[in-house]
């Protein structure tokens, strides 16, 4: 757009015909450029491919979790309702393995991350080229429902889990209600 | 004074596996009177049908957020003295003081097992 605008000002301002002849084949140097940056992006493969992969990876790591976790609660659960007798270790054993079999979710659900953050990488390396070959501006303004939303986040103090534990440990927490 | 055993909890979590864990360790705590909510709306329609001895509540829920609830729950002539435990992973000393002003009796940080939970609601029903 800065170019067009230089283009029109050239007009105005420098009538020889070279001049603008030069502008022209510049804007449209740009414009192949743009071309090409758009191109490495790769737009349509990421929307009909990678980010829908990325989706049903993530929703397939929900499920995992949700039923593994609620398999070794059952499990644990029907541990508890065991009653003593002859057979109790036997039956302490055989739901021990059943544990061990959930928790083999955590292998299929690392390989499923992994290919997430790797689609993630590839995502985040086009974007910083395109952003690069086009010297693109973040736009001052975010659209409405983002500001409600963060409004909201922050009236409601919502943070969520902070990386690498809580940020404020229980003893803390326990000495401000002492 | 001893934990009233007998008194009706009600665990407020949109996790059903949390409100399973958080069951779980109440009965094991001795605890059987126990309903569960999934949000804040919900539990407030839970509390106005019954008297509840104890709320125990996670914080990031929707559409109603447990620090909303609390604030209903404060705000409101025939529950404001219910204890109220938070339970959650909002963890910011902002928040523990944000919760604490708005009313809430004590706060656990997830994860936590049952001697915490135990120390907490002895703490707050005063046993």
């Amino acid at each position: 757009m800065n170019m067009m605008a230089t283009a029109r000002d050239g007009r105005s301002q420098n009538s020889h015909p070279s001049a603008m002849v030069k502008e022209l084949l510049d804007i449209a140097d740009y414009i192949a450029s743009l071309r090409d940056a758009i191109a490495i992006l790769r737009a349509n493969e990421l929307t009909r491919d990678r980010l829908p992969m990325v989706h049903e990876e993530l929703s397939e790591v929900v499920a995992a979790t949700a039923g593994a976790t609620n398999s070794i609660m059952s499990t644990a659960e029907a541990v508890l309702a065991l009653r003593d007798g002859p057979g109790y270790r036997d039956a302490v054993e055989a739901k021990i393995y059943d544990i061990f079999e959930a928790c083999t979710f955590q292998d299929i659900t690392g390989q499923r991350i992994a290919k997430v953050a790797e689609a993630m990488s590839q995502l985040e390396g086009r974007l910083a080229r395109f952003s690069a070959a086009v010297k693109a501006r973040d736009a001052a303004g975010i659209d409405e429902i983002e500001i409600d939303r963060r409004k909201r986040n922050e009236s409601l103090l919502l943070n969520g889990p902070q990386m690498g534990g809580p940020a404020t440990a229980q003893d803390a927490i326990d000495a401000l209600f002492a | 004074m001893a934990l009233d055993l007998s008194m009706p909890i009600l665990v407020v979590d949109d996790y059903q596996t949390m409100v399973r864990i958080i069951r779980n360790l109440l009965k094991q705590l001795g605890f059987e009177d126990v309903d569960d909510a999934s949000d804040g709306t919900a539990a407030l329609a839970r509390l106005k049908g019954r008297k509840y001895g104890l709320v125990i509540s996670d914080w990031n829920m929707e559409p109603m957020t447990g620090y909303e609830l609390l604030r209903h729950v404060r705000a409101d002539e025939g529950l404001r003295t219910t204890p109220f435990i938070m339970v959650t992973a909002e963890s910011k000393t902002e928040n523990v003081i944000a919760a604490k002003k708005a009313g809430v009796n004590n706060y656990i940080v997830k994860p936590f097992n049952a001697a915490t939970l135990k120390s907490k609601i002895e703490a707050v029903c005063g046993a």
